[in-house]
């Protein structure tokens, strides 16, 4: 016996939060593409339709927001003021994530907890409650197989929904918290859900991996490298990306510290006081992305930091992206 | 003395240090009296003034700005005056257009004699200012309102005729071997090819949008050697831009210039020429054509009110996460240090906040502006969607309403920003 809960039912319990004056973030139509944001009303929630796949930016900015205070100061004189940000952590709601993004924190839980606990980023974390609907279908950008993800992947998730038709969705509860959100808003069903089908496997990370470890100097790099116009899309929309730099932000005399994203891929993230730049072209930065993501990361924590979401192939004004590169190194003379 | 719930208004008045500064002096020394809620900037030359200043003065408070230089003729640097005024009439147009109220920004020619004048204008514009009250709508998004939005015409996929010519041309230039890299379209996108066995890469279809005139800038690829650039007519305006602000020698670029039927984009609509005109090797030929007139959503934003069109913008950028993808996929923004990099000190604000949004598109839009060609690259390569291409469209049309200036057009044509004229106008100058 399991249990089913019905569009309305969902639209429902988004518009019930939102008039109790809470966080619900979910893909939304804003201009020509559909995006996590927040929600002001559950009627623009996008539930699929329309050869919908995912939206183009990643549900980590309601975790790790593109810019927060980090804690403001006013100079008085000699006198410094330190004053601690106001903790808006309240409890927000995330629907109809999809899995790749979903599965991205608990990939990200390590780095935030390594050798600092981030209460901004882990607060957040405890606040929210996520649920994700299984993919039905993938694009030629989508590899999450490829990286150990599947379309009804329930990592990250508090409950998985299955979509049944007719704007109704199985119900698969993954943790106390998506039970107890979801409970008395379900039926009880005896419908199985189609299976869903994800891409089909495109790369084979641990040979990835072997291969990274092993060419830090090769010509793919320059050639990969050289088209890529050295902005952060590919890393800003990444699920995974979590690089950021502290700036000070307003007027110098009462002002605030302030944490921004940043990303391996402009040119002034490794630039030193001296002028000089370790990773001085874009080859190097590139490179620098693929070996964080699928050489450094899973060597110090285990896990691959990528969930295959395919935004960065999406996304890429130059048709770039990790997709591309993996697989010239799979099909490639290069191994 | 004035009653304490009285609003006195916070004016910050840049102003040059060789005439306005001496005529504020001389009405200091004269013993004029003037309202004290003037806070003086002193800067070299009004043409040396970074119009995003006068955005910080709102930010931080200012209820107005003032500008004053030297009457013209006066300049100490000869001309930094009519740099200014000509650089004033674009970014008027470009702050209508965000919502700014241009009610409370002032440029007025002041003179080291004129300290009456001085006092006048300061009384005049404290009093105007305590008449329209505290700049309270800055930033505000209260009164957001939507832009029609256009309907996407169903994409439908096109190979065109000339791609084998394209692969050919491409093969036998990498092959004579004086041009070591071909930076055309791939299946994907931009690639560059540095083998002739790699010409049937190439691509020729209505998929073919990137503006390739932005590899021009990039380091990598000015290793690789002389580079052949496939452009298309309206591309190729970059080229006499980028020309023109000496950024290549043209005997060092092979030109591949390629007819266009359109590329399924909002702005083929109004494209007139589609065969490139300075090409080394032209690819087809197509007949200019009459664009058609299209009303669009710039029509829209500037019919509403100046308080929507702020909200409409605060709205806009509150998406911006500064991947700075609109900076590095033009052409045109080519800069070894972008102003937003420039961290000490700091002068646009990084965060991408309201404020520092605000402040980068701005100086993206301005330092485009009679430079732009509209590729629409930069709108393009947005991952979420913000609508700045509107600003760049908005200076082109001033560009082209206050000086009959289209960026890219006519190669003979002086630079629109970087020179001036005499003639220019200056009713909006006090």
């Amino acid at each position: 016996m399991s249990e089913l809960i019905t569009e309305r039912k969902l639209r429902q319990l988004a518009a019930d939060w939102i008039s109790a004056g809470k966080r619900v973030v979910g893909p939304a139509r804003i201009r020509d593409r559909i995006l996590y944001t927040a929600l002001r009303s559950s009627e623009s929630l996008v539930l699929g339709g329309d050869g919908y796949l995912r939206p183009a930016n990643s549900i980590k900015e309601f975790f790790f927001p593109k810019q927060e205070q980090l804690y403001q100061y006013r100079v008085r004189g000699r006198n410094i003021e330190l004053l601690e940000p106001s903790a808006d952590f309240a409890e927000q709601l995330i629907i109809a994530a999809r899995p790749c993004d979903a599965a991205a924190l608990p990939v990200l839980d390590h780095v935030f907890n390594w050798d600092f606990a981030d209460e901004f980023y882990n607060r957040r974390r405890r606040a929210t409650t996520i649920l994700t609907i299984a993919c039905g279908a993938a694009d030629d950008a989508c590899f999450c197989t490829s990286v150990g993800i599947g379309p009804e992947d329930p990592r990250g998730s508090d409950a998985v929904l299955l979509e049944l038709g007719d704007g109704r969705y199985k119900v698969r509860p993954v943790t106390e918290k998506g039970g107890k959100l979801l409970a008395g808003k379900t039926e009880p069903s005896q419908e199985t859900a189609p299976e869903t089908r994800g891409p089909e496997r495109k790369f084979d990370s641990a040979k990835i991996r072997a291969f990274l470890e092993n060419h830090f100097e090769h010509a793919i790099w320059a050639e990969h490298g050289r088209s890529c116009m050295a902005c952060g899309v590919c890393a800003f929309s990444c699920p995974t990306c979590h690089c950021f730099d502290i700036v000070d932000a307003g007027p110098a005399a009462g002002s605030a510290r302030v944490r921004t994203w940043d990303t391996c891929q402009f040119p002034i993230f490794t630039q030193h006081a001296s002028g000089h730049n370790p990773r001085g072209a874009q080859p190097a930065r590139q490179r620098q992305r693929i070996l964080h993501k699928f050489s450094i990361y899973p060597e110090k924590f285990g896990k691959i930091l990528c969930t295959g979401c395919g935004n960065c192939v999406r996304n890429c004004p130059v048709g770039l992206g990790v997709l591309n590169l993996l697989t010239e190194i799979e099909h490639g003379q290069h191994l | 003395m004035n009653d304490a719930t009285q609003f006195e208004p916070k004016i910050v008045a840049y102003v040059c240090n060789w005439c306005t500064y001496l005529g504020a002096d001389l009405a200091g020394t004269t013993r004029l009296e003037y309202p004290p809620n003037i806070r003086i900037i002193r800067l070299p030359c009004t043409g040396r003034i970074d119009f995003n200043l006068l955005v910080k003065a709102f930010e931080i408070g200012a209820d107005a700005v003032l500008v004053s230089g030297c009457h013209p003729g006066d300049c100490h640097y000869t001309s930094g005056n009519y740099h200014a005024r000509r650089r004033w009439i674009l970014f008027r147009e470009l702050l209508d257009l965000l919502g700014f109220d241009l009610e409370r920004i002032h440029f007025t020619w002041i003179s080291a004699a004129e300290g009456k004048k001085f006092q006048q204008v300061v009384t005049d514009v404290t009093e105007k200012t305590r008449k329209l009250g505290p700049y309270t709508e800055l930033y505000a998004a209260t009164a957001a309102k939507g832009l029609p939005q256009m309907q996407p015409k169903p994409f439908e996929f096109r190979t065109f005729d000339q791609q084998d010519e394209l692969r050919a041309e491409a093969r036998k230039l990498l092959s004579a071997g004086d041009v070591k890299v071909v930076i055309g379209y791939g299946e994907r996108g931009p690639i560059l090819l540095t083998r002739p066995d790699e010409a049937d890469l190439l691509v020729w279809n209505n998929r073919c949008t990137a503006n390739l005139a932005m590899y021009l800038k990039r380091k990598e690829v000015k290793a690789l050697g002389k580079p052949a650039l496939v452009v298309k007519a309206c591309d190729e305006r970059s080229l006499v831009v980028l020309e023109k602000e000496a950024q290549f020698e043209r005997k060092d670029l092979h030109v591949i210039g390629m007819a266009c039927e359109g590329m399924e984009q909002p702005k083929c609509a109004n494209c007139a020429v589609r065969t490139p005109r300075f090409a080394d090797t032209t690819i087809g030929q197509l007949p200019n054509q009459v664009p058609a007139a299209t009303p669009g959503k710039l029509d829209a934003l500037l019919e509403m009110s100046r308080a929507e069109r702020m909200a409409f913008w605060v709205q806009e950028f509150d998406r911006c996460v500064k991947c700075y993808a609109c900076r590095q996929v033009c052409p045109m923004c080519y800069c070894e240090r972008c102003i937003v990099d420039k961290n000490q000190p700091i002068s646009i604000d990084p965060a991408p906040s309201t404020k520092g949004n605000f402040a980068w598109h701005i100086a993206r839009a301005f330092h485009l502006a009679g430079r732009c060609i509209g590729c629409g690259a930069c709108a393009r390569a947005c991952p979420v969607g913000v609508d700045f291409g509107l600003l760049n469209v908005q200076l082109a049309r001033a560009a082209k309403k206050h000086f009959d200036y289209q960026a890219g057009v006519d190669p003979s044509a002086e630079l629109l920003i970087g020179a001036f004229s005499q003639l220019d106008k200056e009713e909006f100058i006090g």
